[in-house]
């Protein structure tokens, strides 16, 4: 199968800018506003900002969690709204492991990264980058990044998230 | 109005009582929002005679037009009241997260007036707000606040605080948020202490619409990329503002020795590359900043191990060359004392400093200070002095109304000593070194202060850029830094320009050092983003009123041009050392130069009637 891509950071890298946050929400809602975006920035102490994107997961639990079938993958690989389809009822929102799925609280549609770049190519920091699992295992070969994610799990990705 | 939160909130603490007013049009055609907006209200509210620590008091904090923009450093909000130091204006300024989210809730200021006999804190969520009991918080620091608060709340809000020192009513005390971002000058944190506001916690889950949707991203990207591509943003990244130590060394203009001097022989122990050898652990912006002069650092072990937000080169300078401390790990804890505390770390540094020069002088003995040693240099002295001054204990007490108070209460001569304007301790520009520092601390509103105007034209080479705002008429003068002349002009147009930047809520940086965003840049993201039609020159007037708005205010509360001057230390006695020796600052002829400029009275320093006319302030 095609190797699937996401967008994953570095939260020692990342300086918390939010810029990846409003570029998402103007590019695609053409407002500024991180309940608009398909991107999250959580701060951490100590000097931790982590960067968060939907992961694409190969198992893909929002896609089988969906009653409405309004989420589909791409043949290249991307997990797709469809917002005909989609009535907001939130199951994807509940199954996401990542917290990376949200309503969009104008549109009453989900919406989630789909690995378009536009603030990768934007951050100042450089920070971000399209990855697939072999590539990232290549970057962070000590681990260090994936330990920290794991590390704070809990934080990151609420079960119950208020944002 | 596009792109802000539409509501200003009052808030009576006397009465609890919580109202939401929509932002008047007609004051930001005037005063746009931020530093404008607050002159204007505050103006209108505080008469002569009032009591800084007082209910009558009122105590704003705004963010400005763009705060929460796209804009390369849009991150800032202001706070302002009548200051607890100086008794005039006091205003201060901090990035972080605290503005954006608020405009995401809905609000672009809130209004703070009455006192409330018990500790509250105001809590809002989007269009819920309410003032909450604070005893729980009351007495614990700044990061405990934060903490406490997210933790209830939850993790994603963003928090105001005082800590002790705003509670002791400490005159030079900050009002912090997101940690340890700071408006630290004017003691503002004192008044919102008195006012028994232990904090604003904050969330908002709304968006900011856009005037020109279509193009926005279009504009920002050419912003992005003229901010990545300024030759001083690597090093911004690389140092924030630390490797200024070396800079100001190399120009004699590192206050040494409570001013004595512009040169420190341990200047390289607490310099930029000192910090990044060994403590630096990473570089944190604010919102939309690609700056990034946010320093997190740590010390590891000892007994000034901490981490967290520390320093800039306020505090290099304040704590370490003013204090004769090359102890760089004490300079550091120090800094993050301060911000845990909520304090001011240029007036705590400076108010230190004075004390040991007048130790060194014999003037202050073991019998005043409770038996501490106050030699210069003395890092533990200076770490214990800080934790006495927040919580007010034993000679903490005396210096926690700062240096000018102190010398008044100690005399002995000990005024001498006293490095201040208007009773504010100067900031880090020991301006016989550059001129242009010399006059900025004088006319800025809030007393000594370099940030008002922030002539750093002069500072290093930008002979393009005062061509390119001035004309070329002004070179060489108005470039070289040990010049007096035409400093006068160059800090009128930097104070207008400056005080523009605080109501539209941009950084400094970016806008003035380095010299990247001008008016016309500015004029262009207010048309994108809130729909507005200025030019740059309605901008600049603007700012020009502003300016002699704040001159009103203190000119109610009794400041004229005898006010506007320096410590004769800096204006009589040569400069000892160093590449600046020999020079003094020719403040007089600068501040007839400005003045003219200004359209003010010579004698007086006032607005003359024909200026208030031509700037609408004539009623
Ligand atoms: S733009 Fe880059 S540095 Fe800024 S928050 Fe996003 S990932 Fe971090
Ligand atoms: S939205 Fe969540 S569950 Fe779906 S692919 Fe992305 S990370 Fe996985
Ligand atoms: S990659 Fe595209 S869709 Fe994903 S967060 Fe960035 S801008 Fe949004």
């Amino acid at each position: 199968m095609t190797e699937l891509k996401f967008v994953f950071g570095d939260p020692d890298i990342c300086s918390g800018c939010m810029v990846c946050v409003n570029v998402c929400s103007m590019f695609y809602s053409k407002v500024i506003g991180p309940t608009r975006s398909r991107a999250r920035v959580v701060r951490l102490e100590p000097a931790l900002d982590f960067p968060l994107f939907c992961r694409n997961c190969e198992d893909a639990p929002c896609i089988d969690a969906c009653p409405e079938s309004a989420l589909t993958r791409t043949s290249k690989g991307i997990v797709i709204v469809n917002n005909r389809k989609c009535n907001g009822t939130g199951a994807c929102v509940e199954a996401c492991p990542y917290n990376a799925i949200h309503i969009h609280p104008d549109t009453g549609k989900a919406i989630k990264c789909i690995q378009c770049g536009q603030c990768v190519d934007r951050c100042p920091a450089d920070a971000i980058f399209t990855t697939t699992t072999v590539d990232l295992a290549e970057r962070d070969k000590d681990g260090r990044m994936m330990a920290l994610h794991e590390k704070h799990k809990d934080e990151l990705y609420p079960r119950e998230a208020k944002n | 109005m596009f792109g802000v939160g539409g509501e200003i909130l009052w808030v009576d603490m006397t009465k609890g009582k919580i109202e939401k007013v929509p932002i008047d049009d007609d004051l930001v055609s005037k005063y746009l929002l931020g530093a404008g907006y607050l002159s204007k209200i505050l103006y209108d509210m505080i008469p002569a005679g009032t009591d800084p620590l007082g209910e009558k008091n009122v105590l704003g904090i705004a963010t400005g037009l763009l705060t929460g923009s796209m804009f390369p450093q849009a991150s800032r909000h202001v706070v302002a009241a009548l200051s607890p130091l100086t008794d005039v204006w006091g205003e201060s300024h901090a990035a972080g997260f605290f503005g954006a989210e608020l405009k995401f809730a809905g609000y672009d200021a809130i209004m703070f007036t009455g006192a409330s006999s018990d500790p509250l804190y105001l809590n809002i969520e989007d269009s819920k707000v309410e003032l909450l009991d604070a005893s729980h918080l009351w007495g614990k620091d700044v990061f405990e606040t934060d903490d406490i608060l997210r933790k209830d709340h939850d993790r994603t809000f963003r928090t105001l605080s005082i800590g002790q020192a705003g509670e002791n009513l400490v005159r030079f005390s900050a009002i912090m948020n997101d940690r340890d971002r700071a408006s630290a000058r004017s003691g503002l944190g004192a008044v919102m202490g008195s006012k028994k506001i232990k904090a604003v916690s904050v969330k908002g889950t709304g968006k900011l619409d856009v005037a020109d949707p279509k193009n926005y991203l279009k504009h920002m990207d050419i912003f992005y990329e003229r901010m990545m591509a300024n030759p001083f943003t690597p090093g911004r990244v690389k140092f924030g503002t630390t490797s200024l130590v070396e800079m100001m060394q190399h120009i004699g203009r590192l206050p040494s020795y409570n001013m004595k001097q512009g040169v420190f022989d341990g200047y390289e122990k607490i310099s930029g590359d000192a910090i990044n050898e060994k403590y630096l652990v990473k570089a944190r912006a604010d919102y939309s900043c690609l700056q990034r002069c946010g320093r997190y650092t740590a010390v590891r072990t000892g007994p000034y191990a901490f981490e967290g937000g520390a320093p800039e080169f306020e505090t290099q300078s304040s704590m370490g060359s003013r204090c004769g401390n090359d102890n760089l790990e004490s300079v550091l804890f120090g800094h993050h004392l301060a911000n845990q505390y909520g304090m001011d770390t240029i007036s705590l540094g400076g108010t230190i400093s004075w004390a040991m020069e007048a130790w060194d002088e014999g003037l202050l003995t073991a019998e005043d200070t409770g038996g501490i040693d106050l030699s210069w240099g003395n890092a533990e002295t200076i770490i214990k002095l800080t934790k006495m001054i927040a919580l007010r204990e034993g000679f903490g007490d005396v210096l926690a109304d700062g240096s000018a108070a102190a010398a008044e209460r100690i005399g002995r001569g000990t005024e001498k000593f006293v490095m201040t304007v208007k009773k504010q301790e100067i900031a880090g520009q020991e301006p016989r070194a550059q001129k242009s520092m010399g006059l900025a601390a004088v006319t800025a509103a809030r007393g000594a202060d370099h940030l008002y105007a922030f002539p750093v034209l002069d500072e290093a080479g930008f002979d393009k850029e005062i061509k390119e705002r001035f004309g070329e008429q002004y070179l060489p003068e108005m470039a070289d830094r040990l010049s007096p002349k035409y400093k006068g002009i160059m800090v009128k147009e930097c104070e207008d320009f400056m005080v523009m930047v605080e109501s539209v809520g941009l950084c400094k940086y970016g806008t003035q050092i380095p010299p990247e965003f001008y008016y016309d840049d500015v004029a262009l993201t207010l048309k994108i983003h809130n729909g507005l039609d200025l030019t740059g020159a309605q901008l600049q007037e603007i700012g020009e009123r502003i300016v002699n708005l704040n001159r009103l205010f203190n000119a109610r509360f009794g400041v004229t041009r005898k006010d506007d001057c320096l410590p004769d230390r800096l204006t009589k006695e040569k400069a000892p050392l160093g590449p600046s020796a020999g020079e003094v600052v020719e403040l007089d002829m600068m501040l007839t130069e400005y003045y003219d400029v200004r359209g003010w009275d010579q004698e007086t320093g006032l607005p003359l009637k024909e200026t208030l006319k031509r700037l609408g302030l004539d009623n």
